[in-house]
Parts: structure tokens; C-alpha cells; sequence
């Protein structure tokens, strides 16, 4: 077992009975980039109402890496930053649902002794090791649709256009995308692509056509309106789409995705139909 | 540079767009007067129908021939359902694959409906093609596979279901399942199909809107699922001998009706063959 040290804000005898039990970590291991992968188990001592989650269960394990067969082994590997859920890093699939780990909290999803808990890495991105994946496909994908206010130049522009209120409460709630490539890992229509050179034809997902929604809603980032319509026309576009709408289910922040998936379906094709008439 | 990316990739949008259209015009516009055509088979039966109808076979009788009397209808065949309807499978079967189902993980009930609309739409497309082969093109030697005649409309429909048999035996139960099987999934993949179109058309937008939409393309779906259970039911147990006497009796009456010579030659012909 895992040497019971103290948990990320523990318990202060804020007097809720401290239940000590037992959570078993079920973990899928890769020692890196296209190495098989295989599964090792870890008891970790939890105490209920001390604020446990996956991440300082984690660090129990990294401290301690023995496995329940009594074998020593290399600390698991994650990635996280924030640790309150917005920065995205440490997304991982808990118990075959994908979800952030550091708001995972153990007293919720393993409230038991002996309670199991399943951690894998996303599935739609290359594991760099164990738990850690790379996501720089999400990041190519918002250059991809010009994810930017276009303002060159260092001289004084002037004062921008104003925002109406209701733009900006529609566009707020995209803004806190953390691209945490949740809605990619549940999407039916979303798959692993290894080779850079595939990314632009294969399906972009959920995260980059809310974000097209965002900028091309924004007064001056509707200068590249355009430019990041054709790019969503394109093959891997919002026309790949499947309509599962999963994306929306288990995005964290609840960003209301289907709403930009249908909105930027309309603008596609009026954008569509204009290019169209005017020939270009 | 853009002319040497591959055909699919150039003409993208365009053809999911295209896609996406065929599948409500005339696709889908054709689903709905098709079933309601076939459910006159038991409007007579019901006292839907107003003339004296013989159990629903006049009314069907009556619709097929009003179809038989459109001009160049097989022009209209080819250009408004079987290329449509080729156009539509071969792309939606290439974009099926794309896609790779993970209901065991998120088992929400839109990823159950993207999953069915898959399957649905492989099983749609054998489906018509064995119903306008054996119907339409007159493919016979299919298995428990027999003809239509559009002057024997009832009649013959009722051999077909039971499986090429006058009797309801074993052909009757495999076809009947399969007609079942196969118009329900269509008109599921139809249903749903409308549902998701709005939303890649961008007609629906907002999580109320498509809710609403829902509801009326179920409405529609458990609509068109009744009609073709209706029919089907009504073929099944057609009395075809009754049904016979009525057709023969209207071809004579047809025969009278026309310039003797030519036309009635046909008409024996199409008696003859059945
Ligand atoms: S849209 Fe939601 S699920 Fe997708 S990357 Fe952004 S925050 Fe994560
Ligand atoms: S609605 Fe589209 S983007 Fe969202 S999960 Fe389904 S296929 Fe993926
Ligand atoms: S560490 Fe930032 S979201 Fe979990």
C-alpha cells in the first residue's frame, strides 16, 4: 500500500468523522510514444471529507510506487497546472468518462472502502507517458481557424467598436473553453491522428467551432469572419460533424457547443451561397 | 493548387451540403407519399376512402395507376429517386465511416440516435434495394423475390410480402420482417434525419429550438411508422382472390374504355403474364 502521507488540503478538524478507507487506482501505463501499454493497480488510503482527488492520489503514488503485488515501480505520470479546473492539462478518462482530474473528487466517485477507480489517458491524442497526452493538435487547430483579434501594428488604433451586451453574453460562455479536449475525446466523430500532415483534413471537433463562434462574433475579430468560415467548409470542417452531441455533455465548462455547431452550420452556408454569386 | 487536391476534398461542402439535401428533397418527400399511397390499401377498410372501394383495393388501385399516368415517369424515376437515392447511400456510407461509434462509454440518448442513424441507413439501403429490384425492376430470381404489376397493384404487392407465396408460410414471415425491419428503419433515419438537418443547415440553433424540432420529427416519425405498419398489415391479410376479381374486373372495363385494338392486346398481355 501506498505510505498514507497527507492529501492537498487535508482536513483542518473541521469535525467531519474522518472515515479511512481504501481506494484502488486502476491505471493504464505507457512508458511513451507508440510503446504498449498495460495496467498496474495501487491501493492509496483516503480519508473521507479530506478533499482527496485524482491528482494527490496521484502524488501518493508518485511518492510511493508500489504496486498491490508488493512490486516497486516508476512513479505514474500526468500532467495538470491550475489544479481548480481551468487550465484543462490534467484531463484524463476516469472510470471511461473523460473529465478533469483535479476536480475528481475521491469522497464523490470512490465513496467506499475497496471502491475502484479506472484512469486511463484521452484516446484521441498521442500519450507523450502513462496519463500524459499531447494536445497540440487542439492548439494547431485554433490556427487553423485564426482563434485571434486581428490589431497589427504598435500605433495608437483608436478606441474599438462597442460590444452589444447580448453578443457578449453569448460570446462570454465560449470564452472559457480551457481546450481541455474533453468534447474531442467523447466525439464519435473526433479520432487519433498521429501525423501533423492529417490534421488539417481530418475532423477539427467541437472546441474550434465554438471558438470560430467567439472571434466571429467579436466586433474586430470579425475581420477574419471569412477566412475562418472557409476554413471550417473545408473537409474536417463543421460538416463532419455527426450530430451526437456528446461534445456538449461533458464539456466542464458547459459550453453550449451544439448551439455554435448549428450557428456556424447557417453562417457556412449563407457564406456558402455568397461566395457563390460573388464567384470567389 | 487547389485543383490537385482529390475530388472529395475539393468539392467538400458542396457535396455534404448536397447530401444532406437529398436526403429531405425528394428522399424524404417521397417516404411520405409513398407510405401514405400504400396505407389506401386500408383506407377502404376503414371508410376512409369515399368511392366503394373493396376493402382499399380500389382506392390502391386508383393511386397506382394516377402514378403510372405521370408522364415519363421513368425519367422521373432515374432522375428524381434512384439517382438521388444512389447519391445519398454511397456518400452516407463513405461519411458512416468516418465516424466510429463509442456508445459503451457515453451512453446518451443523441449518441444512441447518431449510433441507430448508422445503422439504420446500412440497413435502408439493402432494404431498397431488394424492394426496387424485386418490385420495380422485376429481379424475380431474388430470394422469396415475385413481381409487381401495376394493373394487379394490390394483388400482386400482397404476393410480395408473403414472400412470392399466396400463402402466409415461411417466405411470408421472412419477408414480412424484413419489410418491417426495413421501413421502420427508414423512416427512423428519415425522422432523424430532419432533426439533424435543421441543425446543419443552422435552422435550429439555440438547445430550445432543437428540443421543439424534436418533437415534430418525432411526431412525424411515429406518423409515417404508423402508415407503413397500416399497410403492411393491410397487404398481409389481403383477400388476394377478392383482390383479383376487382383488378380483372377493372381491366375489362379499361379495355373497354380505350381504343379497342392496341390497347386491349396490352392489357391481355399484362393479365397473361400473372
Ligand atoms: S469546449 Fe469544453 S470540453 Fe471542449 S475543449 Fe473547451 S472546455 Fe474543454
Ligand atoms: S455533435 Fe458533432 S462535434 Fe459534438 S460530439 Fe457529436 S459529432 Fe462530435
Ligand atoms: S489542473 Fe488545470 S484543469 Fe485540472
Amino acid at each position: 500500500m501506498v505510505s498514507p502521507a497527507s492529501h492537498n488540503g487535508s482536513n483542518n478538524g473541521s469535525g467531519a468523522p474522518a472515515r479511512s478507507r481504501t481506494v484502488r487506482f486502476r491505471i493504464q501505463r505507457c512508458e511513451g510514444p507508440a510503446k504498449p501499454s498495460r495496467w498496474e493497480e495501487f491501493d492509496v488510503p483516503v480519508e473521507a471529507g479530506a478533499g482527496a482527488n485524482v491528482i494527490s492520489c496521484l502524488q501518493l503514488i508518485a511518492a510511493n510506487p508500489v504496486t498491490v503485488d508488493g512490486k516497486r515501480t516508476t512513479p505514474v505520470v500526468w500532467d495538470s497546472g491550475c489544479l481548480e479546473e481551468v487550465c484543462g492539462s490534467c484531463t484524463m478518462v476516469i472510470n471511461g468518462r473523460v473529465r478533469q482530474s483535479c476536480s475528481c473528487l475521491i469522497d464523490n466517485d470512490a465513496p467506499n472502502d475497496g471502491d475502484v477507480v479506472t484512469l486511463q489517458p484521452m484516446s484521441k491524442f498521442p500519450v507523450v507517458r502513462d496519463l500524459w497526452v499531447d494536445r497540440a493538435r487542439m492548439f494547431d487547430s485554433l490556427r487553423k481557424i485564426k482563434a485571434w483579434v486581428p490589431i497589427d501594428g504598435l500605433h495608437d488604433q483608436g478606441a474599438g467598436p462597442r460590444e452589444r451586451p447580448k453578443t457578449q453574453q453569448t460570446r462570454y460562455v465560449h470564452s472559457t473553453c480551457m481546450s481541455c479536449g474533453c468534447c474531442l475525446e467523447a466525439c464519435p466523430q473526433y479520432k487519433l491522428e498521429e501525423d501533423p500532415d492529417d490534421w488539417d483534413t481530418a475532423f477539427i471537433g467541437a472546441a474550434a467551432i465554438g471558438q470560430v463562434r467567439l472571434f466571429n462574433k467579436h466586433e474586430t475579430g470579425a475581420e477574419l469572419a471569412g477566412e475562418r468560415l472557409d476554413a471550417l467548409m473545408g473537409p474536417g470542417g463543421v460538416t463532419d460533424c455527426g450530430n451526437a452531441q456528446n461534445c456538449v455533455k461533458v464539456c466542464p465548462k458547459e459550453i453550449p457547443l451544439t448551439e455554435a455547431i448549428a450557428d456556424m452550420g447557417r453562417a457556412v452556408a449563407l457564406h456558402g451561397l455568397k461566395k457563390f454569386f460573388r464567384g470567389k | 493548387m487547389a485543383s490537385k487536391e482529390p475530388f472529395m476534398q475539393r468539392h467538400h461542402f458542396l457535396l455534404r451540403r448536397l447530401h444532406s439535401f437529398t436526403g429531405v428533397f425528394p428522399i424524404g418527400v417521397f417516404l411520405i407519399v409513398h407510405l401514405t399511397t400504400n396505407a389506401s390499401i386500408v383506407w377502404g377498410r376503414l371508410g376512409v376512402a369515399t368511392e366503394k372501394s373493396h376493402g382499399g383495393v380500389a382506392t390502391f388501385q386508383h393511386e397506382v395507376e394516377f402514378i403510372h399516368s405521370l408522364p415519363a415517369l421513368l425519367l422521373i424515376e432515374i432522375f428524381g429517386l434512384w439517382l438521388p437515392i444512389a447519391f445519398h447511400s454511397i456518400l452516407g456510407v463513405y461519411y458512416a465511416t468516418t465516424g466510429k461509434s463509442n456508445i459503451k462509454h457515453y451512453r446518451y440518448q443523441d449518441n444512441w440516435r447518431y449510433t441507430m442513424q448508422r445503422i439504420s441507413g446500412y440497413i435502408g439501403v439493402l432494404f431498397i434495394f431488394y424492394h426496387v429490384a424485386t418490385l420495380r425492376w422485376g429481379w424475380t430470381w431474388l430470394p422469396f423475390a415475385s413481381g409487381f404489376n401495376f394493373r394487379e397493384a394490390s394483388s400482386t404487392t400482397a404476393i410480395a410480402l408473403r414472400g412470392g407465396s399466396e400463402e402466409i408460410g415461411f417466405g411470408a414471415v421472412v419477408i414480412g420482417l424484413f419489410y418491417l425491419v426495413g421501413v421502420l428503419m427508414l423512416v427512423f433515419h428519415f425522422a432523424n434525419g430532419l432533426w439533424t438537418a435543421a441543425i446543419t443547415w443552422g435552422v435550429t440553433i439555440t438547445e430550445q429550438a432543437q428540443r421543439r424540432w424534436g418533437y415534430v420529427c418525432a411526431g412525424l416519425g411515429f406518423g409515417l411508422a404508423g402508415l407503413a405498419l397500416a399497410a403492411l398489415v393491410g397487404f398481409v391479410t389481403l383477400d388476394i382472390d377478392e383482390a383479383r376479381e376487382y383488378e380483372r374486373a377493372r381491366i375489362i372495363e379499361l379495355e373497354s374504355a380505350a381504343a379497342p385494338d392496341q390497347q386491349a392486346g396490352q392489357l391481355e398481355n399484362a393479365l397473361a403474364r400473372h
